[in-house]
């Protein structure tokens, strides 16, 4: 019996390839093109009737798809499994932070595409990491009957590559964005600012090393603001520039100092 | 009051702050709302920038609003991308992220994290692409007012929006093929699963296309001339098809399905003919594959001058025409029977096949050579009445699935009032530019009046109501986005709020949260 999904797209199927006959016969197709597609003759309208076709063959594929799998009727696949009773259609999936980073590597690699090749890069490194990690997670979704074993599984798996490759980025580009700081400042200023830096840093790390309590949800938020303000003033100090530098000694061999104003 | 609950799965005892949770959920209605509302901020968006080329209308000479016809031709376009591409697509999108799964008896969508995986590259898209077009880009000639980059981020926020588009299309197919519960055949799914069933369909093998013309230009900007396509001096030229007949009525398409689920739970009658709705929907959504109608690369007779355009065209009309008189049969049929008032979706469902029809009949219209529309400000009006329609079914769907969406009801008479000033700005806005283009005025006005082709004073006349109508659209989107506003903070729905007895009422989503979704595992921080 002819499924209600085969006969949807192979209708669609059927009517895009009618149309693609009848667009390259009145668009100036010879006699046996449109119906030899371009094989003996001319099929009119390029543009037009590759569109055509090439949807007819999509179209056709999923009908093909649709009646191989019986529309993936529960019943349908009960039976091809032997069983009395349909298995779930899908399986449950938590919430997961992939999606949203894999959309910010798209958006900064279009960023790049228009800026600068390194932020291109950058945003093709982020893609890859997030492929890397979905995958995994999807893996070890399914690699045990146990939440909790599969949990682990990952864990061991990701845990040692994850924490170094996070500390590695997350420093570096702290690093950096600090070192724009102080660069754009003045003299006095990069003193205050690495002062000022390393006090907040140090009186944060001292209070939550002493009140173990407090919540997860001031925690982040902190830390979330924090490495928000820092890589804005570093963005903000990147795109101000350097302050002037004026060298002292000189020469050829390059044994020179810089003095910055 | 029964609250309408949602069934939740913890991994873990430590709840997901609200940043963790808005970033990475994965639970269809709360991607379907993010889609929701993401589509109507950036319609009114797109009906600003409407409404300040109305206003430029009114006096081309002094080109008090834009200074320049670069500028006006970039916002002209950005109105016609943004309400597509930006709006009325995601909206349904949308709707139907929330509204299908449960439909069709599945506690959740399928593959949730493309979903969500589809909502943020689209909205990270749509923000690229407004702001392409807001500092000179957009589809213009670059190298005139627009800056090449500017263009090529509005090109490439335009990729992002149609990859976020498929994306999430293929997860609401892949929900309607594979995801129903046991015993629901798929000739017997709601006609709203049907019509995006459809119209997805259409969608993923026509968006595409429109994501090559996309690369093509990006790949003429800013590539070598070696490889150059010869298409960067007609963006919109290349890009056009996508916004006119026949492709506006893919777009569309899901609004059948909206008042093919309203209209017999309102009038309480079932379809007289339900097989012959799907035959219907399917037949107009064959008739709606636009992407051939392009004009890249044209040789010899341009495209839309051609029988197959023309055909399809006049086509179409009929089966709009079959469906109209099948709900209005369901509503002769129930409203003898109906005490109560009939709700207010009901209304704005049924307009919205009107107007659609409109469009069709209109596109027919453009298709005949003789009257010459095919340039004209019919063009414009076709869109208009097509994509209204469209924003029309968007609305009562809305209001009809927004309990089950939100879990709170909304004032309907506000509702009501928003969706019917929408409803007066399309026909104001499209009933004078079909005039104006019988009267040969251009689809594109540009700063040069008589080249554009403005040729007697009575179209001052149709542009002014043309501006009333682009105001009332503005108000009726704005009345929308307050309503939604409202909704949030309204009491708490019924669990089948219109008696509907059908099986999104009744089926429950599955929420599955991690404990620590940020990292995907068990770190606690704290207590």
């Amino acid at each position: 019996m002819l499924t209600t999904g085969f006969k949807l797209w192979f209708g669609l199927c059927a009517a895009a390839l009618s149309a693609a006959v009848f667009a390259g016969y009145t668009s100036g197709g010879t006699e046996t093109g449109p119906i030899s597609l371009g094989w003996k003759g001319g099929v009119g309208d390029h543009v037009t009737y590759v569109l055509f076709v090439t949807a007819a063959a999509v179209f056709g594929l999923l009908a093909v798809i649709a009646i191989a799998f019986r529309d993936a009727d529960s019943e349908a696949v009960a039976e091809v499994l032997g069983v009395d009773t349909p298995p779930p259609a899908q399986t449950q999936v938590g919430s997961s932070i992939w999606p949203v980073l894999g959309a910010l590597g798209v958006a900064t690699l279009v960023i790049g595409l228009v800026v600068s090749p390194a932020l291109f890069v950058v945003g093709l490194l982020l893609l890859v990491a997030v492929s890397l990690e979905w995958t995994m997670t999807n893996w070890s979704e399914r690699a045990t009957g146990d939440p909790e074993v599969n949990r682990e599984l990952r864990e061991r798996l990701l845990r040692p590559i994850e924490i170094p490759t996070l500390a590695f980025v997350g420093i570096g580009v702290l690093v950096l964005a600090i070192s724009r700081v102080l660069l754009a400042s003045s003299v006095n200023g990069a003193v205050l600012v690495a002062g000022v830096v390393g006090t907040c840093v140090f009186g944060a790390a001292f209070l939550f090393s002493r009140r173990p309590n407090i919540p997860r949800r001031v925690v982040s938020t902190v830390l979330i603001v924090s490495c928000a303000a820092v890589l804005a003033a570093g963005i903000v100090a990147a795109a101000t520039g350097e302050r002037e530098f004026h060298q002292l000694g000189g020469g050829s061999g390059g044994d020179h100092v810089e003095v910055g104003e | 009051m029964t609250e309408t609950t949602a069934d939740t799965i913890r991994t873990g005892d430590v709840v997901p702050t609200a940043l963790e949770a808005a970033v990475t959920t994965t639970d269809h209605l709360r991607i379907g709302r993010a889609w929701l509302a993401s589509g109507v901020l950036l319609l009114v968006v797109s009906l600003v920038a409407g409404l300040m080329v109305s206003a430029e209308r009114m006096d081309l000479t002094g080109m008090a609003v834009f200074g320049d016809v670069d500028s006006l031709f970039r916002f002209w376009s950005a109105y016609r991308v943004g309400f597509v591409l930006l709006a009325v697509v995601p909206v349904f999108v949308g709707l139907a992220t929330a509204v299908v799964p449960l439909q069709v008896g599945a506690s959740s969508i399928v593959f949730p994290r493309a979903a969500a995986l589809g909502f943020w590259v689209w909205v990270l898209g749509a923000v690229f692409t407004v702001a392409g077009f807001a500092i000179d880009g957009g589809l213009g000639t670059p190298g005139a007012v627009s800056r090449t980059d500017a263009v090529a981020l509005t090109l490439l926020g335009l990729l992002m929006v149609i990859g976020g588009i498929c994306c999430a299309t293929v997860c609401i197919l892949t929900t309607i093929v594979a995801g129903r519960t046991a015993g629901m055949d798929l000739s017997r799914v709601p006609l709203f699963t049907w019509s995006v069933l459809v119209a997805g369909s259409i969608w993923l093998v026509t968006l595409p296309v429109l994501a090559a013309n996309a690369v093509l230009i990006y790949v003429d900007l800013t590539g070598r001339s070696a490889i150059a396509f010869g298409v960067e001096d007609t963006i919109w030229g290349q890009l056009s098809w996508a916004f006119s007949h026949p492709q506006v009525y893919a777009f569309a398409l899901p609004l059948v399905g909206i008042a093919g689920d309203i209209v017999p739970v309102a009038a309480r009658r079932r379809h007289g003919n339900h097989q012959a709705l799907l035959v219907l929907t399917a037949l107009i959504g064959v008739l709606s594959f636009g992407a051939y109608a392009q004009a890249a690369f044209d040789i010899g007779t341009p495209v839309r001058e051609q029988a197959v355009f023309v055909v399809e065209a006049f086509l179409i009309v009929p089966l709009a025409l079959l469906v109209l008189v099948g709900l209005v049969d369901v509503l002769r049929r129930g409203v003898g029977s109906r005490r109560t008032r009939m709700p207010a979706p009901l209304y704005l469902s049924v307009l919205s096949v009107f107007l659609l029809l409109d469009g069709m009949v209109l596109g027919a219209l453009r298709a005949v050579a003789p009257l010459d529309l095919l340039e004209r400000s019919t063009t414009g009006a076709q869109f208009t009445f097509t994509i209204g329609a469209a924003l029309l079914a968007a609305i009562a769907g809305t209001l009809w699935w927004g309990d089950l969406i939100v879990g709170r009801v909304a004032p309907q008479g506000f509702g009501l009032a928003s969706a019917l000033a929408v409803a007066v700005g399309i026909v104001l806005v499209a009933v004078p530019d079909t005039i104006s283009g019988f009267m040969g005025l251009a689809d594109f006005t540009g700063g040069d009046r008589g080249g554009a082709g403005n040729p007697e004073a009575g179209v001052d006349v149709l542009n002014t109501v043309a501006l009333v109508g682009s105001a009332h659209l503005l108000v009726g989107a704005l009345g929308w986005l307050v309503t939604g506003v409202l909704r949030l903070r309204g009491a708490r729905s019924l669990a089948d709020p219109w008696g509907a007895h059908t099986l999104e009422w009744s089926t429950s989503s599955v929420k599955v949260t991690s404990e620590s979704p940020l990292l995907d595992a068990a770190v606690e921080v704290g207590a």
